[in-house]
């Protein structure tokens, strides 16, 4: 294994999503992985290894809403891997909660590549108070069903995966960022998957 | 060649005139000895192959807060479906009809990197304004569509300008190709009509067919009618299509009573017997991108009295295949439709022009070669 996608809605210091991604990308790359992020360009600032690949674009769109937004910044999310990535050599593609789950899954579909989602929060737990919450979790649901592994930040996470969207508990493993060996837990688990692909 | 058609709409699924184009153009395709595959929005995932075109249609949520949350929602998955197919066969191209197939449609390019064609059947401006953020995001997402694209169809000469102006084209994108009219289907079909249901032995017809919109302008030719019945007490108003009936309905029957009919959604079948029984048709719309009635109707070897407003500009021959008449101004289409009813013979010479320009001008076989031409271009670029 060699090559490791990462996407996420954004890549900026301080936001707790993207420091998640940031750590990862920096643990995969010291471990001698190719990593490449890619991420909507807010203009925010980030910083991180220049050896690690990052991919912001801007979008044309504003959507009327998060969702309508997010579908569209999915399509040039995609562009960008085809456009820019040798998508052949990337072996693993990582969603970062539902706004990149659309994209994630077409890309694991079109390259076959196995797909991992980490659910920072679902959207039950963020309250379901929008027009657009029940088409929020059909898309958790959808990326739950869709990946390999699902890795949830921590219990109640876990708990409401389990409960809100009957997701199967032997997918679910509970990686608490920012805990002892997270990272390596994350690369382990990714690599028992290829090992695995690879044998069948 | 082997297009992928991305539409929400297609038969015998049908809102509007989208599905109708998309799948004669298709079955034009098929007979020209192209491999069209359409993706559409089914109740459920099914495969269907019809007169050499393959249909695959796939579910989309039922979650969606509002029409464009929906149509993002099938966009992804008609994606879904598109990457599947795409590793048994390869497109050529992907064709989007219309901003509900954009999101679709731009997300197929950009994972398959294929050339997009956009057709533009109507705008958001144009339809309904852009008054609100969920308008605008519709006008944005039309944008987007013939930003992405690398040729945009329009389906009207006017028109044409407008797509240009609404989305800051240049002239080299976009391409003038009217619809057409499948001419086989109203002459291979037998008039079962019982005329009884819509008017009396010695009543003349005079046919509305369109969605029950302002946009379609019943509301003006409802205002025309006492004023035409006091000409022409024979005349019997048939209004045929589904939309605000009732509120359309109830404004008729106060001001002429048992003149008017309306009997809702009108199969096809039914209403080329209506086209062809009709005195006239009546196409008062405000805004018509192309307008597929007055073709239909010349293809019944009956004439229209339209609008003088965007396409039917070049799909009605003011006093050669039928009259123009002032857009929203009920006199105007009073003038006219007493015109045609005066003199039937005259009448009956508009209709007979109208069928042979329509078999000069817009036979799909014609449009087919021009919509190929196009795709040409996409891929050359």
């Amino acid at each position: 294994m060699k090559h490791v996608l990462l996407l996420s809605k954004q890549i900026k210091d301080g936001e707790p999503v993207s420091e998640y991604v940031k750590s990862l990308a920096s643990y995969l790359n010291d471990e001698g992985l190719k990593v490449s992020i890619v991420s909507f360009d807010d203009g925010s600032y980030y910083s991180l290894d220049p050896e690690i690949n990052v991919y912001r674009f801007p979008l044309n769109f504003d959507g009327s809403n998060i969702f309508n937004w997010s579908m569209m910044m999915n399509n040039e999310l995609k562009g960008q891997v085809m456009e820019n990535i040798d998508s052949d050599s990337i072996d693993v593609i990582h969603a970062n909660d539902w706004t990149t789950v659309p994209a994630a899954v077409s890309l694991s579909k079109y390259l076959e590549r196995p797909m991992f989602f980490t659910v920072h929060s679902t959207e039950q737990q963020r309250g379901f108070g929008t027009e657009q919450s029940e088409v929020i979790s059909e898309l958790e649901w959808q990326g739950v069903y869709e990946a390999e592994k699902v890795f949830a930040n921590n219990e109640d996470t876990k708990n409401s995966l389990l409960f809100d969207l009957d997701a199967p508990g032997e997918k679910m493993k509970v990686i608490r960022p920012l805990t002892e060996a997270w990272e390596s837990r994350i690369l382990k688990t990714y690599r028992e998957h290829v090992k695995l692909k690879e044998e069948v | 060649m082997r297009p992928l058609f991305v539409t929400w709409e297609y038969p015998p699924f049908k809102a509007g005139g989208i599905a109708a184009h998309c799948e004669d153009l298709a079955t034009t395709l098929a007979d020209q000895g192209h491999r069209p595959v359409v993706l559409t929005y089914g109740e459920e995932e099914e495969t269907e192959f019809r007169d050499g075109v393959e249909i695959h249609r796939v579910p989309a949520t039922d979650s969606a807060s509002n029409t464009l949350s929906w149509a993002m929602h099938l966009g992804h998955q008609m994606e879904k479906k598109a990457i599947e197919l795409y590793k048994e066969k390869e497109f050529d191209l992907v064709h989007a009809h219309d901003w509900m197939a954009v999101p679709g449609a731009t997300g197929i390019k950009k994972t398959l990197d294929l050339p997009m064609v956009f057709t533009v059947h109507s705008t958001q401006k144009g339809r309904d304004g852009i008054d609100s953020d969920y308008q605008q995001t519709i006008h944005d997402l039309e944008w987007y569509g013939t930003y992405e694209a690398s040729q945009v169809i329009t389906v009207g000469r006017e028109f044409s300008e407008e797509v240009k102006y609404n989305y800051e084209l240049p002239e080299e994108k976009v391409n003038y190709i009217p619809n057409g009219v499948d001419l086989e289907k109203f002459d291979d079909h037998s008039n079962n009509l019982n005329r009884n249901n819509y008017a009396l032995g010695h009543e003349q017809i005079i046919l509305f067919v369109g969605r029950m919109y302002p946009q379609k302008g019943p509301g003006h030719l409802i205002e025309a009618m006492p004023h035409i019945l006091e000409q022409r007490p024979d005349a019997k108003f048939v209004m045929c299509g589904s939309g605000a009936t009732d509120h359309y309905r109830g404004l008729a029957k106060k001001q002429v009573g048992e003149k008017v009919h309306f009997p809702g959604y009108v199969p096809d079948e039914e209403l080329i017997s209506l086209m062809k029984e009709a005195s006239m048709t009546v196409a008062p719309s405000v805004y018509e991108p192309f307008g597929i009635v007055p073709l239909e109707s010349a293809a019944c070897e009956t004439p229209t009295v339209g609008s003088y407003t965007g396409g039917m500009k070049d799909t009605i021959v003011h006093e050669y295949t039928g009259l123009h008449t002032y857009p929203g101004d009920s006199g105007s289409i009073k003038d006219q439709v007493s015109r045609a009813l005066n003199d039937p013979g005259w009448s009956d010479w508009l209709g007979d022009n109208a069928r042979d320009r329509v078999e000069d001008n817009f036979r799909w076989e014609q449009i087919t070669a021009w919509t190929t031409g196009i795709y040409t271009k996409a891929l050359e670029e």
